[in-house]
């Protein structure tokens, strides 16, 4: 071990959940990582009565999913802060659910905190780590734009959709009818969910938002119940010129 | 020379034992690495010699899993052992293969209710212009992978694992009725799946510094419900340690491509590679 602490720039051991390639593409970056940090939290979501014929935000269960996730990121970013990091990279959020716990789900986030060997802070305007949920390849190709990530951004939404009333069903049998108040209803669950994303990312002065996905899941509430929950990670322009190369177009000769 | 010969000469050559080396006769070539694999390790001066294995059982006590809470220390220890074993066994199986190093390793782990069984399948490798024989690494790391971490001045060394196995605490009932229809987090379960998740990294990580490493890449988390009953989880996390071998980390110099074929994939890691000079 003497050894190894001896040796310029490391200090103990990192460990990683990058694959090679990302491992390599970090390192080339300037950045070497410290560690595989996660954080979670076990939730009990609460209960919400919905009105079978109403379209509308179950707020209870938003807050719910909102601030389980919450609590688990802000366990990874103490993990990193702890470990000296400037960001956190490839952070995956899943949810768990137990055969033993109804209505309990886990909330997990992982992902691998890095620092920059040049020793500039890439901490964010709030002196915390960034966190991103870009993969190392993503993140080299933001680099080398001269955009620098500053955190994962979220925002979510659980909507019920209101059941189709005796009348509409049997106005719509048979005939091609757009139904409005399903259009309506999905459509105003991902502006909400969207909007709350944005609302983040204004938080942390981003130019941008950059591999936003949108996620629609039932998890256990049964079809008309949603979660719309939509993330991605905000960034901005880095100080500094920057000359985006041209990429290489190829064609490869396999398969 | 005639072609009589050559033609004798080659008939004799085939008819005569290849030349033994320190792991005796040398059987045809077996691996499981794909043509391109394959190409890749010639070009950085490497060649397969056989398909390895190594396969450890170990017993867990009956009972173990019933009357704990918090850890299921007996599951944990039985891990430990059998991943020491079945790399002990693997690392024989290549020496006698004639080999140096394992690539591609599958890691099979397989825990019931008496015993956890840990399975390791992997392409010996050995250097082609070979002098020395001595053994260097094992990895679940593919053919390429070894040799990107060869180019940019990496070594791989070995596996490293750890394993924890809890039991989920139980809420007590007034918790319980406390908790109905309210959003609230769960703090004992939150703590205790916490910490079984770290415990298999630390073990994991401990593995990986008594093997020298500098890191490990690649760690993979799995979690998921061991033995017969629902409450008991188990986390392994496995990754390969790493080592610096030059002086300093070597730049392998990516080049962005935007493939023209129709089949867009985002990211072609061959062309990672670029134009080191060979």
């Amino acid at each position: 071990m003497a050894e190894l602490e001896d040796r310029p720039g490391h200090k103990g051991m990192f460990t990683s959940d990058l694959s090679v390639n990302e491992f390599l593409l970090i390192k080339e970056v300037g950045f070497h990582p410290l560690g595989f940090v996660m954080g979670s939290s076990i939730y009990h979501l609460g209960i919400q009565t919905r009105r079978w014929s109403q379209s509308q935000e179950l707020s209870k269960l938003t807050e719910a999913m909102y601030e389980a996730r919450q609590l688990a990121m802000d366990r990874m970013d103490a993990e990193a802060t702890e470990l000296g990091a400037d960001g956190v990279v490839g952070v995956r959020l899943d949810v768990n659910y137990y055969e033993w716990g109804a209505d309990t789900a886990e909330f997990i986030a992982v992902g691998t905190a890095v620092k920059a060997e040049d020793g500039r802070s890439y901490r964010n305007r709030q002196g915390k780590p960034f966190t991103s949920d870009l993969s190392g390849q993503d993140f080299w190709v933001l680099m080398q734009t001269g955009h620098v990530p500053l955190g994962l951004v979220m925002g979510t939404c659980v909507y019920h959709i209101a059941h189709r009333g005796l009348g509409q069903t049997v106005r719509a049998a048979g005939r091609n009818v757009e139904l409005p108040n399903f259009t309506q209803a999905l459509y105003e669950a991902r502006e909400l969910a969207m909007t709350r994303m944005q609302d983040e990312a204004n938080e942390l002065q981003a130019s941008g938002i950059v591999g936003v996905r949108l996620e629609e899941k039932s998890h256990m509430w049964g079809a008309h119940t949603i979660e719309f929950l939509s993330l991605g990670t905000a960034v901005a322009r880095s100080t500094g010129d920057f000359t985006i190369p041209q990429p290489k177009t190829i064609i490869s000769l396999d398969g | 020379m005639t072609i009589r010969d050559e033609v004798r000469q080659a008939v004799t050559a085939l008819a005569s034992p290849p030349p033994a080396t320190s792991g005796g006769a040398i059987r045809g070539t077996t691996s499981d690495l794909t043509i391109d694999e394959m190409l890749l390790l010639h070009s950085a001066g490497w060649e397969p010699v056989d398909f390895v294995y190594g396969i450890s059982w170990w017993s867990v006590p009956w009972g173990a899993w019933q009357w704990t809470t918090g850890e299921v220390q007996e599951a944990s220890s039985a891990f430990a052992g059998a991943a020491t074993q079945a790399a002990k066994q693997l690392r024989e199986s290549c020496e006698r293969a004639g080999g140096t190093g394992v690539l591609g390793v599958e890691i099979g782990v397989r825990v019931s209710s008496h015993h956890v069984a840990i399975e390791l399948s992997g392409t010996a490798v050995r250097r082609m212009s070979a002098d020395q024989h001595r053994f260097e690494f094992v990895s679940d790391l593919s053919a390429r992978d070894f040799v990107l971490l060869d180019r940019a001045g990496w070594w791989p060394l070995g596996i490293a694992a750890g394993a924890s196995f809890v039991i989920a605490p139980r809420r007590t009932a007034r918790e319980w009725a406390s908790q109905q229809g309210q959003n609230v987090e769960l703090p004992n379960l939150t703590q205790a799946l916490y910490l079984a998740r770290e415990r298999a990294m630390e073990r994991m990580q401990r593995s990986g510094t008594a093997m020298k490493a500098d890191g490990i890449v690649a760690v993979k988390l799995r979690e998921g419900r061991a033995s017969s009953s629902v409450r008991v989880i188990q986390f392994v996390a496995i990754g390969t340690g790493v080592r610096l071998r030059t002086a300093s980390h070597q730049s392998i110099a990516p080049e962005m491509v935007v493939p023209l074929d129709e089949r867009v994939r985002q990211f072609d890691v061959k062309s990672l590679r670029g134009n080191t000079p060979e």
